[in-house]
């Protein structure tokens, strides 16, 4: 009873405050407009008062200069990632069979890739690969699409590398959890377009800047879904494995890891998802393949062309998801 | 092989401990405590001793801090004070003083734990599930593997190990959380509420079941049980908690005839006694006299001694051990329960039963046998007292409360 009365007068105390303070509000405004003229009040809010702009910047160019050794050792390193994925699928030949003038084209990744998927899938799902890669290369963007496989590929990579180890810290660290949180949810809800400024003044132009772009875009799923994977694990088995003696290790090793590798894998499957959509915005500066071309479409105007990559873009994300979404079921035989 | 001892143990919930305690020391209560620090009182001032190779039943409704005190003994809670010692072959091991290290030997080797939901592992199969224990000692594939598949088929699941949990039943999941437990060979056994989530029927099975396995195991085991018959079937001694304190430790028997509290009453109150009251608690008591009873001057039968009950009159030795019995003038045979006898005989025979023959016991001799009463004899088959079918019937509705000579058996067993 006596809480309960407290908190409606509190409530009320409050209420009257913000009256009085959109009341104080509307006596002066009038005020300073008759003094300054109805300039200052066009003015409110349109003119940045806090310099922050000018601080991001100052600091940018600080982290640029400052760091510069450390953010070519970066970029090499993404280059070289890159470039040796990008060497691994050029290294499977598209055969051609003669067609009159032009050939058609049928790469060996598409053949390669029907086991595996008719694996982790359906034969229907094997299928469905041959005839995406296949099409793709008959549209002629098959350098394209590597392009973009192995940026994205290797976006998603640095990202695991990062967001898994950092999701396990937060899954088992309430700590780390709270403050890993925050930082997340702004980078997932910052505009992507945001990160490509500072990436190229870090990196400069080509693969590298977006490949960061998209690692920092896309590392939040992993991070998240690792940690969730981890808080889920019952309690009951938590207490089994320290029961039976296990240390922080094994107990992550033995129980933690393998219960939330569901989630875990589900985070993978997200992050490689995320990966490859922004590798397509990261064509904006210069990250080139599939967006590149969906770029230069905008640029010209050239509809079909950017239809055209666009479902390109729609065939590799079907594959890529397809490839990683069951992985996080347990494989063995059930009765 | 292990005893435990446990003396003085509280758990406090919260971030000061202390102020709880001193609170407790001043002689608050749970509820009081908490108003006034916030602080949660688990378990408080609990003491008891455990003889290796006994099963002791820690009784309680939800929130009685019963499975925090289990826990405190393997240290998955950590005690806030007091002490609990594991009596070992190798000397006497303090829990809490053990390092991060040293108790995790000890949860390897010598505690293992049994779970309410099973706690078993998905991903694991059955035989890698029980064998998990070793697997975390480090030992090798093979050898745990020929361990594993041992103690499977000690509880009937050896033609199961290669399938996982989720193809096994309630009662089959609990019995590879059985054989996990078992496979470490740990002297003492943790079980939190081992039987609770299984169906009635598989569930007195499986309190069958351990029972028989304590035979053939003999460890130290700590039951964590809400359901009263459950304790009365498995415990050698039980201890039931209320509001973080054991509020009575006994025998069965014991906690059922004299329940120190309203609330053990309330308890007891459900419970079906018939397999815990003893004769020796339900028996009528009958002096003993040398003065030959008038219905006998007929009767050429000699004895020093004489009970007479009603309408039945036994004659007994010099050892006060009966000899012959007489009922409305009629000459009775007097021979133990488990003597086997023709369907003719029956009348004319009165059954002995020892002190500790359980009541259910002798409601299934009497539905076999005649109507005769029955005569109490001690271990060195002397008299002690006699029981008609209104003993019976007494020590079941008013569990054997208002009898005094169960009085002496209340003592020994108490803590």
């Amino acid at each position: 009873m006596k809480k309960g009365r407290r908190r409606i007068s509190r409530a009320a105390r409050w209420g009257m405050v913000a009256a009085a303070a959109a009341l104080a509000v509307l006596a002066v405004s009038p005020g300073i407009c008759q003094r300054h003229g109805e300039d200052l009040f066009r003015q409110i809010g349109t003119r940045s008062l806090i310099p922050l702009e000018d601080w991001i910047d100052q600091g940018i160019d600080w982290v640029a200069i400052t760091f510069m050794d450390f953010f070519d050792t970066v970029k090499y390193s993404i280059n070289k990632i890159n470039s040796s994925l990008l060497g691994f699928f050029e290294f499977f030949p598209v055969f051609g069979i003669p067609l009159g003038e032009k050939a058609l084209a049928v790469p060996l990744l598409a053949i390669l890739i029907v086991p595996y998927l008719w694996w982790v899938g359906s034969a229907g799902t094997g299928i469905f690969g041959f005839a995406s890669l296949w099409l793709v290369a008959n549209l002629g963007l098959w350098p394209e699409t590597l392009a973009t496989a192995s940026l994205t590929l290797t976006s998603a990579f640095i990202a695991l590398l990062l967001g898994i180890p950092l999701g396990i810290l937060a899954g088992r660290f309430d700590m780390v959890e709270t403050t890993v949180r925050p930082v997340l949810d702004f980078m997932q809800t910052l505009p992507v377009f945001v990160y490509l400024i500072p990436a190229v003044i870090l990196f400069g132009l080509g693969p590298a800047p977006g490949v960061v772009a998209t690692v920092i875009f896309a590392l939040p799923p992993a991070v998240r879904l690792t940690s969730l994977g981890i808080r889920g694990v019952p309690k009951e088995l938590v207490e089994a494995g320290e029961a039976f003696g296990c240390n922080d290790l094994k107990l992550l090793l033995k129980v933690q890891l393998p219960m939330a590798r569901p989630s875990i894998m589900a985070g993978v499957n997200q992050t490689i998802m995320l990966s490859l959509s922004m590798v397509v915005i990261a064509a904006l500066i210069g990250a080139g393949g599939l967006g590149g071309e969906v770029v230069r479409s905008i640029q010209r105007m050239l509809v079909g062309k950017g239809f055209v990559a666009g479902i390109a873009v729609v065939f590799l994300a079907i594959i890529l998801d397809r490839a990683t979404r069951t992985l996080g079921s347990h494989h063995r035989k059930t009765s | 092989m292990a005893g435990i001892r446990a003396k003085g143990v509280y758990k406090i919930f919260g971030n000061r401990p202390e102020a709880a305690l001193e609170l407790l020391d001043q002689g608050k209560t749970k509820g009081e405590v908490q108003a006034e620090t916030g602080q949660v009182v688990g378990v408080q001032n609990v003491s008891f001793e455990l003889e290796s190779g006994s099963l002791f039943v820690i009784m309680g409704l939800s929130g009685s801090g019963k499975s925090t005190l289990l826990r405190c003994i393997n240290r998955l809670v950590e005690p806030t004070a007091g002490e609990i010692v594991i009596e070992a072959e190798e000397g006497d091991i303090e829990i809490a003083s053990l390092s991060r290290k040293a108790l995790r030997r000890v949860r390897e080797k010598k505690i293992a734990m049994i779970f309410q939901h099973f706690a078993l592992f998905p991903y694991r199969t059955v035989l890698s599930n029980a064998t998990f224990g070793l697997e975390i000692q480090g030992m090798g594939k093979k050898e745990r593997s020929r361990k594993g598949m041992e103690i499977l088929e000690l509880v009937g699941l050896k033609e199961w190990a290669d399938s996982y949990p989720d193809q096994l039943s309630g009662g089959m999941q609990q019995r590879v959380g059985l054989a996990r437990a078992l496979a470490s060979e740990g002297e003492i056994l943790l079980m939190d509420e081992p039987f609770s989530a299984l169906d009635p029927l598989i569930r007195v099975y499986m309190q069958t079941e351990l029972v028989r396995l304590q035979q053939e195991i003999k460890r130290t085991i700590l039951v964590v049980s809400h359901d009263l018959d459950e304790a009365l079937k498995l415990g050698d001694r039980i201890a039931i908690m209320e509001d973080g304190r054991i509020v009575q430790a006994g025998t069965p028997e014991n906690i059922i005839v004299n329940p120190r509290t309203e609330y053990v009453a309330k308890f007891v109150e459900q419970a079906d006694a018939t397999g815990v009251l003893t004769a020796r608690t339900i028996a009528k008591s009958v002096s003993v006299t040398s003065e030959r009873p008038r219905e006998l001057q007929a009767q050429k039968a000699k004895a020093p001694y004489f009970v007479m009950d009603e309408d039945l009159i036994c004659c007994m030795d010099e050892n006060h051990r009966p000899v012959t019995c007489f009922r409305n003038g009629k000459a009775l045979k007097v021979k133990g329960l488990d003597s086997s006898l023709d369907d003719a005989d029956l009348c004319d025979v009165v059954f002995c039963a020892k002190e500790d023959t359980s009541v259910r016991e002798l409601m299934e001799a009497r539905l076999k046998s005649s109507d005769n009463p029955f005569i109490v004899l001690s271990s060195q088959g002397k008299f002690r007292g006699i029981i008609t079918e209104h003993e019976i019937l007494r020590g079941i509705l008013e569990k054997g409360r208002t009898d005094l000579e169960a009085s002496e058996g209340e003592r020994e067993g108490e803590s």
